[in-house]
C-alpha cells in the first residue's frame, strides 16, 4: 500500500525506479542510460511540483488573509459610512433641506461668497406671542412653538421654500435660491405658502388652547420680490447661508403693517400674483432707505379657493378675462354691467 | 473495522463523514488546513481500511467541497486514486462531485478530477439548494 503522505506514491514510484536502476538489470547500456535520465527528469518535476504546490498554498494563504482584512476594511467603512450618515442627518436638522443637498451633492461649496439674485421673500411673526404664552409653563411653551414651526415648516416645504432662519417665533423663507421655478411661479408658490399657512393656523387653534394658550396665536405675514445679495455670509468657521439688501429690510416691514392673520404684499409681488391672487391695495408705507413709501396690498384669497366658495366668479379663457368679487360688488350692478357688455358685444 | 469516521468542520477543514455501514462517505466545506499531510492521514488511512474490506461491494463517495487549496486538491487527487483502484478491482463505486452552481471553478475541476476515473463512475451535480 503506498504511504498515505502527499507525495507517497510518487516516492514509492521513485524508489522502486532507483532500485531497478542500481540493480544493473539493464541488458542494453544505452536503455539503462535512457531510463536514468528519465528518472532524473521525473525527481526534477516531482521536486517542482511541491515547490509549485507550497508556493501556490501560500499565495493562497495570503490572498485569503487580504481578502479576509478587505472585508474587514470593508465592514469598517460601511461602518463609518453609516456614522457620517447619521451624523449628515443630525446636521441637515439645522440647514434648508435645498441648502443641505447643494452642499452634499457638491452643487455649492461651502466659503464665503454670495450673488445677486431677484427673489421672493416671506416673514411671519405670531402677534403678541409674548403676551400670548406669558402664563406658560417653559415646557409647555417649548412643545408649543416646535409644534407650530414644525407645522409651518412642513407647509413652507411642501411649496418649496428655502428656509433661512427661525427668530424666536418669526420665520424668514425665500423663494428662487439655489432653485427657482422661474420668477413669476415663485412669487405664486409664495404667496400660496401664506394662505396655506393661515389656514392650518386656524385648525391648530383648538390644539392650542387645550395646550394652555390663554388665546391662539395670530399671524402676521409679509411678502416682498425684488434682487437681494445670496450666499454664505460670516466667517470661515461659522457662516450662514442666508440674504441681505433693502427689499429683505422691507419684506419685514411688511410684514409689520399686515393685519391681524393678513397677509401684506409688496407691488412687485403683486404684479406677478395679481392674475391668481385677489388683493386690496392699501395705504402705502414708509421704509427706512426707501425715498418712495412703498406699494403694498392686502391679500383676500386665491381666486380659486375664492371661486370654490362663491364669492368670486372668474372666466378666462384666450382674448376674454371675467371677474367679478362679489364682496366687492353688488350683484344687480354686476349684472347690469355685463348686459350692457352682452349689448356691445352683439353691436 | 469501525463504523464511522465523523470529523466536525472547522474554518479551515472539511467536514468528513464515513458511514462504513451504509456505504456512504462524503467530505463538505471548505479544505485549507495549516498541515494538509496531518489532516488527510487519518481520512486516507480510514478509507485504506475500509476500501481493503470491501471487495465487490457498493460505495458512494460525495465531494461537497466549496474551496480547496492546491495541497487539499492533492489529497482529493489521492482519495480518487484509491477510489478508482477499488473500482479497478471488482467493487461498485459511484463518486459524486457537487458543485455550487455559481462556482465554475469548482465545476471544471471536477470535470478534470473525472477525466481519471475509469472504473469507478463518475457524477458530476450542481449542490441542492
Amino acid at each position: 500500500m503506498p504511504s498515505n503522505d502527499l507525495f507517497g506514491a510518487e516516492e514509492q514510484t521513485l524508489a522502486a525506479a532507483q532500485e531497478l536502476i542500481e540493480s544493473g538489470r539493464f541488458a542494453d547500456l544505452a536503455d539503462g542510460k535512457h531510463y536514468k535520465a528519465l528518472v532524473k527528469d521525473y525527481q526534477k518535476l516531482l521536486r517542482a511540483t511541491r515547490r509549485l504546490m507550497r508556493l501556490s498554498d501560500r499565495n493562497e494563504e495570503q490572498l485569503n488573509a487580504l481578502t479576509k482584512e478587505q472585508r474587514h476594511a470593508n465592514e469598517l467603512i460601511a461602518q463609518k459610512n453609516k456614522e457620517l450618515d447619521a451624523l449628515a442627518t443630525k446636521l441637515s436638522k439645522y440647514l434648508s433641506p435645498q441648502i443641505y443637498h447643494s452642499i452634499f451633492t457638491g452643487a455649492q461649496n461651502v466659503e464665503i461668497t454670495s450673488s445677486r439674485k431677484k427673489l421672493t421673500i416671506f416673514f411671519s411673526d405670531v402677534v403678541n406671542f409674548t403676551e400670548t404664552t406669558d402664563k406658560m409653563e417653559s415646557e409647555d411653551l417649548t412643545n408649543l412653538l416646535n409644534r407650530y414651526l414644525t407645522e409651518m415648516t412642513n407647509i413652507a416645504l411642501e411649496h418649496g421654500a428655502t428656509i433661512d432662519k427661525y427668530i424666536g417665533d418669526a420665520i424668514m423663507v425665500f423663494f428662487g435660491d439655489p432653485e427657482s421655478r422661474g420668477l413669476k411661479e415663485d412669487a405664486r408658490a409664495c404667496v400660496r405658502m401664506a394662505v396655506a399657512m393661515l389656514k392650518r393656523l386656524r385648525e391648530l387653534h383648538t390644539e392650542w388652547l387645550e395646550l394652555g394658550a390663554e388665546q391662539p396665536f395670530h399671524l402676521r405675514m409679509g411678502i416682498n420680490t425684488g434682487y437681494v445679495t445670496v450666499g454664505n455670509f460670516g466667517s470661515n468657521d461659522r457662516m450662514d447661508y442666508t440674504i441681505i439688501g433693502s427689499c429683505v429690510n422691507a419684506t419685514a416691514r411688511l410684514e409689520f403693517h399686515a393685519e391681524t392673520d393678513g397677509i401684506l404684499i409688496g407691488h412687485e409681488t403683486y404684479a406677478l400674483v395679481k392674475d391668481e391672487v385677489n388683493t386690496e391695495e392699501q395705504k402705502p408705507i414708509k421704509v427706512k432707505g426707501f425715498a418712495e413709501p412703498l406699494r403694498c396690498y392686502k391679500v383676500l384669497g386665491l381666486y380659486d379657493d375664492l371661486v370654490n366658495e362663491g364669492s368670486v366668479i372668474r372666466e378666462e379663457q384666450d382674448g376674454f378675462r371675467l371677474l367679478v368679487d362679489l364682496k366687492k360688488r353688488d350683484r344687480a350692478e354686476a349684472i347690469e354691467a355685463l348686459e350692457a357688455v352682452v349689448a356691445r358685444l352683439k353691436g | 473495522m469501525r463504523d464511522k469516521l465523523d470529523i466536525d468542520a472547522t474554518s479551515r477543514t472539511p467536514a468528513v463523514v464515513f458511514d462504513f455501514v451504509n456505504n456512504h462517505l462524503k467530505i463538505s466545506g471548505e479544505s485549507y488546513p495549516e498541515d494538509v499531510t496531518e489532516f488527510y492521514r487519518p481520512v486516507f488511512n480510514a478509507l485504506d481500511e475500509y476500501l481493503g474490506v470491501l471487495g465487490q461491494g457498493n460505495c458512494r463517495f460525495d465531494f461537497e467541497l466549496i474551496y480547496l487549496n492546491s495541497s487539499s486538491a492533492k489529497a482529493v487527487m489521492m482519495l480518487m486514486d484509491k477510489l478508482e483502484a477499488a473500482a479497478a478491482g471488482g467493487a461498485t463505486v459511484d463518486v459524486y462531485w457537487l458543485y455550487d452552481k455559481e462556482d465554475d471553478t469548482m465545476q471544471e475541476l471536477g470535470e478534470e478530477f473525472g477525466e481519471d476515473l475509469e472504473a469507478a463512475k463518475f457524477h458530476l451535480e450542481k449542490m441542492a439548494g
